[in-house]
């Protein structure tokens, strides 16, 4: 369904895994393999394409990407003949691969909470046949100030622990209109609860951001008094303030759900005025109207590509929002918010190319590095170089172009999708003989 | 629009000297309804060689020369060389033009009461001016199937331009077809539910209900074409798809569903087009067989666990093959625009470039039996097409100008709009 978003105030049922997507976790395909891919259009981002290149991988590494690649003898070697290799795609904004409820609604400020992964959910796989690696998974947007995400590599077949993409940033999901107040203002009179406007979201932040600071001077006069004073009182720990705090420090990212240019505004300014940094705004749609605002923030954007309508503040969303933002400055991903999108981010990238005419790389970059700095794994993922990880999506045809398709997708070196080896609607089909039974 | 005149010159400024004298000709509103002559395109049309150096002369809403036809003094010339020309794309079921804002309950009446609504007509009911059909033109799609929803019979869809004065200027087919949702067919296959708009409850009086409905709409068919009966508004509504003018659209997913529905209509002596259509490919020589077209519902749905990771998108080229006919469809409206898209994917996972292309025209064309005004660009036809930089599947294609019943596009749409002001925006002074 285009309408319903993850960020709904449902609860989401979650299915079985079945035999039909379960094919890829085998013993053999977790363990290290060393591997290239020789002669393909091989798109770098971090140094443009190179024609007839070779990319090689060894211990999960990247360790040679050129046109003068050595392959050493016994490493599985792909032919990517007119194939089109770039890095794992990245999908900065997600709620798939999630159990135990998305949002924790009884409150509008919770950043104590944390969502947790379900890691036999086949939107992994499926993510990974349309070649995306890594994703943040976030908290819904019931709340003015919500839970916090994690982000994970899309290990199929591994534990949820080992899903954890070790080294990304904290982040703590924000979110400011009609989610946030729709909830109070369509329940019943006695069944409401504050903020119930744009008004009371701004407040609400104001509000909690006095108390995270005298919370924390409270904890600083008490570091600095049991110096000297072995009796000093330790302060009443409390882990909402906590996590406010450590968003004062700069320990934990804020990326905060928005639609309109107004709420955009309104927090940039709010942040400002209490001393913290909104690190990414997501969906962002009215980014457009603001981008010069958000730049100057230093905030990034993860937006969708061509979504509206479907509410009244997705009213002004317009798909070359991907443009005017990247064109203002701003780094901008374009994420999927959706386990339908998730596989097929790509084609949501070149929407950017159509609507505004971005560079193909510059949209390209829209679900590799740009989404892995809103991630904090732009040292390890995002671009195809030596030393980054062996994060890979293998492509029929450019991404962009109308008969691409992913044909495998590589994880720290290890081919977690090859589509010769899936089960295939054609290999069904050609067994049934037309249809007829 | 996105390459059209004035951005282009933002974009490329040597083009810009050959751009802006076709930019002076467009208008706002329905468009400029001039004589035009577009010359030296390549056009390329669903199931035939591309032709090259084309000229295309537009006069009164048609094309009525084709080839190396010389230029009119009156016409207004609109230099494509280099350029691709398509027909205007089918969306082949969204609600365009009858809902807005999808959360606002007001901006979209598609629903009426009751279970039986066989007289209720989508056309009457449109906005010309709805900002989605702006938006879903400006990308080359200029015609669509618009219907009404819910209920058992859920109304009369029409098949519409998407640029036009009045309903009446819009309209290609009043009534293209007859919307059905059979009872019982809610849910659709084993597609995790997967339904597109609604198949209808299960219920043993709804079932028995429309069994009467049927029955009765037959007699009265009878009746009054012997004239002996006195005319009933919701019974006559009936009588084009009894007397197989028009087809039934019924929402079928899954096997069962689907071979209800044809079931339905041999049953009835009634022409079926199956809409939704997931699980098709499981009987596609009975479909191909038995001639019944299908309105694939939106290639942008997420499968169900228990079937192929590819199942959505390899399903049209599994069809193509069995010769069954379809059309591509958003379902909605909001992205209408975007039905070469889902082209686009079923090509990927084996759908033939042509597949596509007659898919996205001429056959939704054939389907609701207007192919003699729309879906190719030929002598006689509306001229709805439009003029790209190359094949509108690709996403790095630009779309130039678009042509709707002979009148060229203004840049008006909404996301255009606001694409200009906020490009315009001034810079931030530097301190």
């Amino acid at each position: 369904m285009r309408i319903l978003n993850g960020c709904t105030l449902a609860v989401r049922a979650l299915g079985v895994v079945s035999a039909a997507v379960a094919v890829a976790a085998t013993p053999t395909r977790l363990a290290a393999q060393d591997l290239a891919i020789k002669n393909a259009t091989i798109i770098t981002i971090a140094r443009g394409d190179i024609a007839n290149g070779t990319i090689l991988v060894r211990g999960g590494k990247i360790t040679a990407v050129g046109t003068n690649v050595t392959i050493p003898a016994g490493v599985r070697t792909i032919d990517g003949t007119g194939k089109f290799v770039m890095p794992g795609l990245i999908d900065a904004h997600s709620h798939s691969a999630l159990e135990n409820g998305i949002n924790e609604g009884t409150e509008s400020v919770t950043p104590e909470v944390q969502v947790q992964i379900k890691n036999d959910d086949p939107v992994i796989y499926r993510a990974l046949a349309g070649g995306v690696t890594a994703a943040l998974l976030l908290h819904g947007s019931a709340n003015t100030i919500g839970g916090q995400a994690r982000v994970i590599k899309m290990r199929w077949g591994q534990s949820a622990d080992e899903m954890l993409f070790k080294g990304a940033f904290r982040i703590v999901k924000f979110a400011l209109g009609e989610n946030v107040t729709q909830a109070s203002s369509t329940a019943p009179a006695d069944q409401r609860r504050f903020p119930m406007t744009r008004m009371g979201v701004e407040f609400t932040v104001r509000y909690w951001f006095q108390k995270a600071k005298e919370y924390d001077q409270e904890w600083k006069e008490y570091r600095d008094a049991v110096k000297t004073n072995a009796n000093a009182m330790m302060p009443r720990r409390d882990l909402r303030l906590e996590a406010l705090t450590d968003i004062l420090h700069g320990d934990l990212k804020v990326h905060s759900h928005s639609y309109r240019g107004d709420e955009i505004l309104m927090l940039i300014r709010v942040a400002e005025e209490n001393g913290f940094k909104v690190h990414t705004f997501q969906h962002v749609l009215e980014g457009y109207k603001v981008a010069d605002e958000i730049a100057k923030h230093g905030a990034m954007a993860s937006t969708f590509a061509d979504m509206w309508a479907y509410k009244a503040e997705a009213w002004d969303a317009i798909p070359f929002n991907m443009a005017l933002m990247s064109q203002r400055g701003v780094v901008v991903s374009v994420n999927s918010d959706s386990d339908e999108r998730i596989r097929r981010l790509y084609q949501e990238a070149g929407i950017g190319v159509r609507y505004g005419n971005m560079p193909v790389n510059e949209a390209l970059k829209m679900v590799t590095l740009n989404p892995a700095k809103q991630l904090g794994v732009d040292k390890m993922v995002g671009t195809l170089e030596t030393g980054k990880d062996g994060d890979i999506a293998v492509f029929s045809a450019h991404p962009f172009a109308p008969d691409a398709m992913v044909e495998y997708t590589i994880v720290d070196g290890k081919v977690l999708f090859e589509r010769a080896e899936a089960n295939t609607l054609r290999k069904i089909a050609d067994k049934t003989q037309g249809g007829t039974r | 629009m996105h390459l059209k005149t004035k951005h282009l010159a933002l974009f490329v400024a040597t083009a810009l000297v050959a751009a802006s004298a076709t930019n002076a000709a467009a208008q706002a509103g329905a468009g400029d309804e001039g004589t035009f002559f577009i010359k030296g395109g390549t056009v390329v049309n669903p199931g035939g060689q591309k032709m090259p150096n084309t000229n295309i002369l537009v006069r009164n809403n048609r094309i009525v020369e084709m080839g190396p036809a010389a230029q009119p003094a009156d016409a207004k010339v609109i230099d494509a060389t280099g350029k691709y020309i398509y027909p205007g794309m089918i969306d082949a079921n969204t609600g365009l033009g009858l809902g807005e804002v999808g959360g606002v309950q007001t901006m979209g009446l598609r629903t009426e009461m009751g279970e039986f609504n066989p007289h209720i007509r989508a056309l009457v009911g449109l906005n010309v001016e709805s900002e989605l059909l702006g938006v879903t033109r400006m990308n080359g799609v200029t015609s669509a199937i618009t219907s009404p929803t819910g209920g058992v019979i859920s109304g009369q869809a029409a098949l519409i331009n998407t640029a036009g004065w009045t309903w009446e200027d819009l309209s290609v087919a009043k009534s293209a077809g007859m919307v059905i949702n059979l009872p019982g067919s809610g849910g659709g296959g084993r597609g995790g539910g997967r339904g597109g708009r609604g198949g209808a409850a299960a219920s043993p009086t709804l079932v028995a209900d429309f069994e009467r409905f049927m029955t009765e709409s037959k007699e009265y068919n009878t009746a009054r074409a012997s004239g002996s009966a006195k005319l009933d508004l919701i019974y006559e509504a009936m009588r084009p798809l009894l007397n197989k003018q028009i087809p039934a659209i019924i929402t079928a997913n899954g096997e069962a569903n689907i071979r209800a529905a044809v079931a339905f209509g041999e049953k009835w002596g009634i022409r079926v087009v199956i809409s939704g259509a997931s699980e098709a490919w499981k009987v596609r020589k009975f479909l191909a067989d038995k001639k019944i077209p299908l309105i694939l519902g939106s290639l942008e749905s997420a499968p169900g666990d228990d079937v192929p990771y590819d199942e959505i998108y390899a399903q049209p080229g599994l069809l193509y093959e069995a010769g069954v006919k379809f059309a591509f469809s958003t379902g909605a409206g909001s992205n209408a625009r975007h039905v070469a898209f889902h082209a686009a994917l079923a090509m990927a996972y084996g759908l033939p470039s042509d597949g596509a292309l007659k898919a996205l025209t001429i056959w939704p064309a054939e389907i609701f039996g207007v192919e003699k005004e729309i879906g190719s660009i030929e002598k006689g036809k509306l001229a709805n097409f439009f003029i790209t930089t190359g094949d509108p599947m690709d996403l790095r294609t630009q779309v130039v100008e678009v042509f709707i019943k002979g009148r060229m596009l203004a840049d008006d749409d909404r996301h255009s709009r606001l694409y200009a002001k906020y490009k315009s925006r001034p810079l931030p002074i530097k301190p």
